[in-house]
């Protein structure tokens, strides 16, 4: 079976997250796929040409029309598509950043910038593993249920329900801003764990509910605007899907 | 393009952080190389104004995938600064652990996955004859991402570095174990440092001025009070050194350049290793000895290897130390975090202006920040990768002058093996990017 790794706009965390995670597993990987491509470990087979690939994951935003040609050859090429973390999934916050910034002003030679956007804008994806970065193990999970066509899940349940587990206490108890009730799980609750409020890196919770969140901070004095304004940050374009309900 | 000939265009560079492209012309008895950024642009630093001055950390981190630690430290000692706040002995150790843990950790995966299998003409690391040097480089990587996981609460993108401080305090059991499982780690780490120390490399000396933190008597990579030097002599404060810095916007590239006060400096491992080589630790200072350090470009990947052992070093060094001064319960000394993300926003009012320079791991990196009411009004990032440009390109220059009878074939892989040698990172880079 041949798998393909890409990086489009991004900072490569979720493709490092991987090698470093994996570390020395990474020769198992190597021995039972065919990696064709795989951007920092190895030279891609047939030099800039995309190669064909049963599952490619994809890291990234859409930014460059580089980025954008790249995505269509890269469907073109691969059965089955992933996009590997927030970048890919939902725009990350280069969705909300590159909103509003004159790209008209200044001409590149050989580059044209366009605004952010997950490669679901411009491609069919047929999944999804967010994540800023990716979790390794969800990675893996995803890869050999793939590979036994077995349809890959991520959790359903809300950051609130891992952070609980552990035993943290409620930020928003001290009135700290935190998307958790909002935020979908499966992270361990790591920024939580030490004390930092949840952004909701990896996009909403399937259970997420914005008007029960909202009244709820209310009613603890937390800051409706500041709650809102951290929900556009790595929520991207999916921000969509939350705010439907909200007038 | 009539009157330009371009002789070499590398394409999309194999083995780089980003997407870049180098290619080199002749325009009419010149030779010109240049050095693109593909890479596009995230507007991180344009999405901070207006931002409240603690999401910095946070929001810096996301920059880079390789030095994100070094990032949010960076971004929180920025804003520390400008709103003067001071933060305990205790926090800087640990911060310096940290930063630690995160060079080697980039030097690694630079050394392991990008640079040695490409010098040595390989498809991949994976495919080295020695299967050795990937198993025990790819347990110091992972070693490395436990240290940053344990301080920093995730391995990539670490939520425990908070303006003030640390989010929560380390535990000394964990710290302990670390530090002992890394010093089960040096003497295989010796094995694969002795790998990248007898490579054959290109000679290509060339004169330019080098810059580096300097401290008497360490080997300063995140410290407080270090001064800049430049290899001519000078020394200046960190803010000299910051108002000497210049961005210079390139049209084939989507991050500016950035000069030193109108003219070339270098960063980076090789510069540290020419400026303060003496106060590397133990086995460090004897590995140096082995090398006749000159300016060349392609030794940096022999200084990293140094250095690699270096930090080690240092790591079991400070950890040990630090694990006598951390209880298991909470030191308030050391979690000394301000309530920063309440409702009314804890720095309401307050406002400064903040640079903080110390040393990536691809060299010195700089970020400045104003707030204003709480909220960052400016923030600017400075990094290695796009000091480092104009270097690259003279470089390119130079390699193709006098290489140029080996033919234009080969040269092409020299030449991306000497852009790769100054470990860029264009991810970084793009945070200075041209628009705006």
């Amino acid at each position: 079976m041949k798998l393909a790794f890409y990086s489009l706009t991004s900072c490569e965390g979720c493709l490092t997250t991987l090698i470093t995670k994996l570390g020395p597993d990474l020769e198992g990987l190597w021995n039972n796929f065919d990696i064709d491509y795989f951007k920092l470990v190895r030279e891609p087979v047939g030099g800039s040409r995309i190669p064909k690939a049963d599952i490619a994951f994809v890291e990234g935003a859409v930014v460059t029309n580089l980025d954008r040609e790249q995505l269509l050859e890269i469907r073109k090429n691969s059965r089955f598509v992933v996009a590997l973390g927030t970048c890919a999934s939902s725009g990350n916050i280069a969705y909300t950043a590159s909103r509003g910034v004159d790209l008209k002003g200044r001409r590149l030679r050989d580059v044209e910038i366009s605004e952010a956007e997950p490669i679901s804008s411009v491609i069919t994806v047929d999944y999804e593993l967010s994540g800023c970065p990716v979790s390794a193990e969800e990675f893996t999970d995803a890869l050999l249920r793939l590979v036994n066509s077995i349809e890959p899940v991520q959790p359903d349940f809300s950051v609130c329900y891992e952070c609980k587990m552990k035993g943290n206490d409620c930020l928003l108890e001290k009135r700290r801003v935190c998307l958790g009730p909002l935020a979908m799980g499966g992270c361990g609750a790591a920024c939580t764990s030490v004390g930092a409020p949840c952004f909701s890196c990896r996009g909403p919770a399937a259970e997420a509910d914005l008007d029960a969140y909202l009244k709820t901070i209310e009613k603890k004095g937390v800051d409706r605007q500041r709650a809102l304004m951290l929900l556009h940050m790595f929520t991207g374009k999916k921000v969509k899907e939350v705010l439907k309900n909200e007038q | 393009m009539s009157s330009k000939e371009i002789i070499i265009d590398t394409s999309e560079l194999r083995f780089i952080e980003g997407h870049g492209r180098l290619t080199v012309k002749i325009s009419g008895k010149d030779v010109v190389a240049e050095f693109h950024n593909l890479e596009g642009p995230r507007f991180l630093t344009k999405y901070l104004r207006g931002k409240p001055a603690e999401m910095a950390p946070r929001v810096a981190s996301r920059i880079c995938g390789l030095c994100y630690t070094v990032h949010s430290i960076s971004a929180a000692e920025a804003v520390e600064r400008a709103l003067g706040i001071k933060v305990s002995k205790e926090v800087r150790d640990l911060r310096n652990v940290l930063y630690l843990a995160n060079n080697l950790r980039s030097h690694m995966m630079h050394l392991l996955y990008l640079s040695i299998p490409a010098i040595e003409g390989l498809i991949s690391v994976l495919r080295m004859r020695d299967k050795n040097v990937f198993r025990v480089g790819s347990r110091i990587l992972t070693k490395a991402t436990e240290l940053i996981e344990i301080w920093g609460g995730r391995s990539v993108h670490v939520p425990n570095v908070v303006v003030g401080g640390f989010g929560a305090p380390i535990r000394r059991k964990e710290l302990l174990k670390s530090v002992k499982d890394l010093a089960g780690l040096l003497e295989d780490a010796q094995g694969f440092v002795r790998y990248a120390m007898d490579l054959e490399l290109p000679d290509l000396e060339r004169y330019r001025v080098l810059a580096a933190s300097k401290k008497p008597g360490t080997y300063p990579i995140y410290s407080e009070d270090a001064a800049i030097a430049l290899s001519d002599g000078s020394i200046m404060n960190g803010q000299e050194y910051y108002e000497g810095l210049e961005e210079v916007t390139k049209e084939y590239s989507t991050s500016k350049h950035v000069y030193f006060k109108d003219t070339e400096i270098t960063v980076g491992a090789l510069s540290r290793m020419m400026l303060n080589r003496r106060y590397l630790s133990f086995g460090a200072r004897t590995l140096v000895e082995e090398v006749e350090w000159r300016i060349n470009p392609f030794l940096v990947v022999k200084a990293q290897a140094v250095e690699v052992i270096h930090y080690m070093e240092e790591l079991i060094r400070l950890g040990g130390e630090l694990a006598d001064v951390i209880m298991e319960t909470e030191n308030p000394a050391v979690c000394s975090v301000v309530d920063l993300e309440t409702a009314e926003g804890a720095y309401g009012g307050s406002k400064g202006r903040g640079v903080f320079i110390a040393e990536a791991p691809r060299g010195m990196l700089c970020h400045s920040c104003e707030v204003e009411d709480g909220l960052i009004k400016e923030y600017r990032v400075y990094t290695p990768t796009a000091v480092n440009s104009m270097s690259i390109e003279r470089d390119a220059v130079e390699l193709v002058k006098r290489f140029r009878p080996i033919g234009m074939e080969k040269l092409k892989f020299i030449l991306e093996d000497l852009v790769r040698s100054y470990d860029p990172c264009l991810s970084c880079a793009v945070s200075l990017d041209v628009y705006g």
